[in-house]
């Protein structure tokens, strides 16, 4: 009986592996994106009424992307949205960014218990060059598990954020 | 004789009210309101305690950590809303979280509440900003109302903004009639 239960625990490891070597895979084979000395970020939205983001995760998560991508490196500029300067840039990709889904935990919660109150955040990531042609697309996520109140959910996103478009556009390695 | 010290003693008392009373007149547009802005604002470090001050039709913000000043036209919304955070932050906060049997989180349990103040602007080039303060409670009602006097916008109208018990996104106006 221990056998067959260490047996399928092995496997179910196994499928795990598997899929997320699918998964990874399926990524990296997606084609060579331009290079960009320059990114845009645009105001982050939710384009469901199901999803209601509370206006502060919406500004610190606009605020730490920009502050991440500063941050990493790699693009000359760092535009805001709506910035005149980023018309005349050449080579510049624009990040849209769409939050599909949002759950505000408790910090109390994850305080006292541990394992609940969990905040989190589901991203969808488009870059896409100045004419508005998608390079890029991927879905990212932001939580706060234990420590750190529910904000630290946007800055866990845009730390993923910024490595992926480092990854993908950054002219220059990282400084 | 007694009359005369009694005239004499009035004219002090009235010149001691004229005195005190002329500075508080003049200060008046220069009280503000004590925030902590969490952070957005060019120039000013994220979690620095100061004053937002609305004079001019300008958000001055002063702190030890750095000023700034926004245009008040150039604010496109103004969000209230409400949050809670541990009474023993920081450092001590940390310390708290390794006390033995569970007294750690026994003393998470004690929360204060704040006011949130959410705003978005442009800068000089177009390029949008956000920028959010935290303050005590009560106070963030009121602010946004004079911040909305002086010229800046809001997609939540303020009574109704004051009755509601959380932040609500842009999509929140949309819904409306």
């Amino acid at each position: 009986m221990k056998r067959i239960l260490y047996v399928m625990a092995v496997l179910f490891l196994l499928f795990g592996a598997q899929l997320k070597l699918t998964e990874l895979h399926a990524q990296s084979a997606t084609p060579p994106a331009m290079k960009a000395s320059a990114i845009q970020v645009r105001m982050i939205h939710s384009d469901s009424d199901d999803v209601k983001l509370p206006a502060d995760f919406q500004v610190s998560l606009y605020e730490n992307l920009i502050q991440q991508l500063q941050k990493q490196g790699g693009f000359q500029h760092v535009y805001r949205e709506g910035d005149h300067n980023a018309d005349s840039a050449t080579e510049i990709v624009v990040l849209h960014s769409t939050v599909r889904g949002f759950k505000k935990g408790s910090e109390l919660l994850r305080n006292v218990t541990t394992v609940t109150g969990k905040t989190s955040v589901k991203i969808h990531c488009r870059f896409t060059d100045k004419d508005g042609k998608d390079l890029l697309e991927r879905d990212l996520d932001g939580k706060v598990m234990f420590f750190g109140a529910n904000l630290r959910a946007t800055f866990d996103f845009a730390k993923k954020a910024a490595k992926l478009a480092h990854d993908n556009f950054a002219a220059r390695p990282a400084s | 004789m007694v009359l005369r010290s009694i005239r004499m003693a009035m004219i002090a008392m009235l010149g001691i009210l004229g005195i005190t009373a002329l500075p508080a007149v003049a200060q008046k547009p220069a009280t503000g309101t004590k925030v902590t802005q969490f952070m957005g604002l060019e120039g000013v470090k994220p979690k620095a305690g100061g004053t937002i001050t609305l004079d001019g039709g300008n958000l001055q913000f002063t702190s030890p950590k750095g000023n700034a000043s926004v245009p008040l036209h150039s604010v496109e919304d103004v969000v209230t809303g409400n949050d809670s955070q541990r009474v023993f932050r920081g450092a001590i906060g940390t310390l708290t979280m390794l006390a033995p049997y569970g007294s750690g989180r026994f003393l998470s349990l004690f929360r204060s509440k704040l006011d949130v103040i959410t705003i978005k602007y442009r800068d000089a080039d177009g390029g949008l900003h956000g920028a959010i303060f935290t303050m005590a409670v009560g106070k963030a009602d009121p602010l946004k109302k004079e911040m909305v006097t002086q010229g800046a916008h809001t997609s939540i109208p303020i009574e109704e903004n004051a009755s509601s018990s959380d932040s609500k996104p842009d999509t929140a106006k949309e819904k409306k009639p």
